[in-house]
């Protein structure tokens, strides 16, 4: 998401008509530029702490907006990206408000992902992609498909059992790497991206091989991009099936 | 001067300066009377000299944690690893009466 450019008119209009509104955005610069369309902005940043859980974290920022709802407020939170993409208090704040009788709803946003398919140049329909939360690769068997391509995030605090880092280092991403190694060869190519967020920014797109991302500085809004490693596998079986049905289809 | 964030918006939301090349921003910033902090920001290709001049440091960004068993501690909910049912878009329960706000 970048200030100026990717904020909706209708989410505009939500900001603007609320009677309060609470941030939790990726740059204090974009605060302030919100700031410009409100004069009630909160800030959720202050609620973050080294050593303190995020999940503490993310259910004080729900309590905070369910506290104004209760008290008969349109409450608007705005989030970095898209509210409902790797976010867990926007999807919770509208469940507890549901659940209460209160009407709430969300609004799509332009993410860090659709920005990656922009300026990588990479289109998900053609080979398939998935996206894992990078630690999930670790604490979950999870089935990767070489053949697509496989986008990674939150590497940079990747194995982070605690919840109350916001970095986690090298050996941590060699783990991650040793998982990856199943599916790819270590000479495959790795993408670390980052969108921009200010307009005076480009995106940060560097390239390496997985074997270097350990010793690789990496930050937690950094997204590592796995292109294909393998070859579009053809299911014969299934073609002879569908073939018949198109002849069956065809003699009808 | 100008309005640093005001201009931030006006680079963000046009066409021609989104995309503008240093030399062509820095031109446009000059006769804008922009800020020391964001012609310098530009000219370097490191935004976080406008620290300069709003003295933020950088914010936190996760907001979502990286195992679906931290997120779920309602004493009754059965296997924190299973994949929760989406919410059911635009319901509420119908035996509430608490009054609604949009």
């Amino acid at each position: 998401m970048t200030l100026g450019s990717h904020l909706t008119p209708l989410a505009r209009s939500h900001i603007e008509q609320a009677d309060v509104v609470f941030a939790a955005l990726s740059d204090g610069i974009v605060e302030l530029w919100l700031q410009r369309m409100h004069s009630d902005v909160r800030s959720l940043q202050p609620y973050y702490a080294e050593g303190k859980s995020r999940m503490v974290t993310y259910r004080q920022w729900v309590d905070l907006m369910m506290t104004e709802v209760r008290a008969g407020k349109n409450v608007c939170g705005v989030f970095y990206g898209h509210p409902g993409i790797f976010a867990w208090s926007p999807h919770k704040a509208i469940e507890v408000a549901r659940a209460e009788g209160f009407k709430a709803h969300m609004e799509p946003g332009i993410s860090a992902e659709d920005c990656l398919y922009a300026d990588l140049g990479i289109d998900p329909g053609r080979f398939g992609c998935q996206h894992f939360e990078a630690s999930q690769l670790l604490f979950y068997e999870r089935r990767i498909d070489p053949a697509g391509y496989l986008v990674l995030w939150q590497v940079g605090l990747v194995g982070d059992l605690s919840l109350k880092r916001f970095s986690t280092g090298p050996a941590y991403r060699q783990a991650l790497v040793d998982v990856l190694s199943a599916d790819y060869p270590l000479d495959h190519e790795v993408i670390i991206y980052r969108g921009a967020t200010l307009p005076i920014q480009k995106p940060r797109i560097r390239r390496m091989a997985l074997r270097d991302l350990p010793g690789a500085e990496l930050t937690a809004e950094e997204t590592v991009v796995l292109p294909p490693g393998a070859p579009l596998k053809q299911n014969p079986a299934m073609r002879e099936r569908l073939a018949a049905l198109d002849k069956e289809a065809s003699i009808a | 001067m100008s309005d640093t964030i005001e201009l931030l918006e006006a680079i963000g939301r046009n066409a021609t300066l989104r995309h503008a090349s240093v030399d062509e921003l820095a031109s446009i910033l000059e006769q804008a009377k922009a800020s020391e902090a964001l012609k310098s920001a530009v000219a370097a290709g490191d935004s976080s000299l406008l620290s300069e001049e709003f003295g933020h440091q950088p914010n936190r960004v996760p907001q979502i944690t990286n195992a679906p068993g931290h997120e779920e501690d309602e004493p009754d909910h059965d296997g924190d690893d299973k994949p929760h049912r989406p919410p059911d878009p635009g319901h509420s329960p119908p035996h509430k009466r608490t009054p609604h706000k949009q």
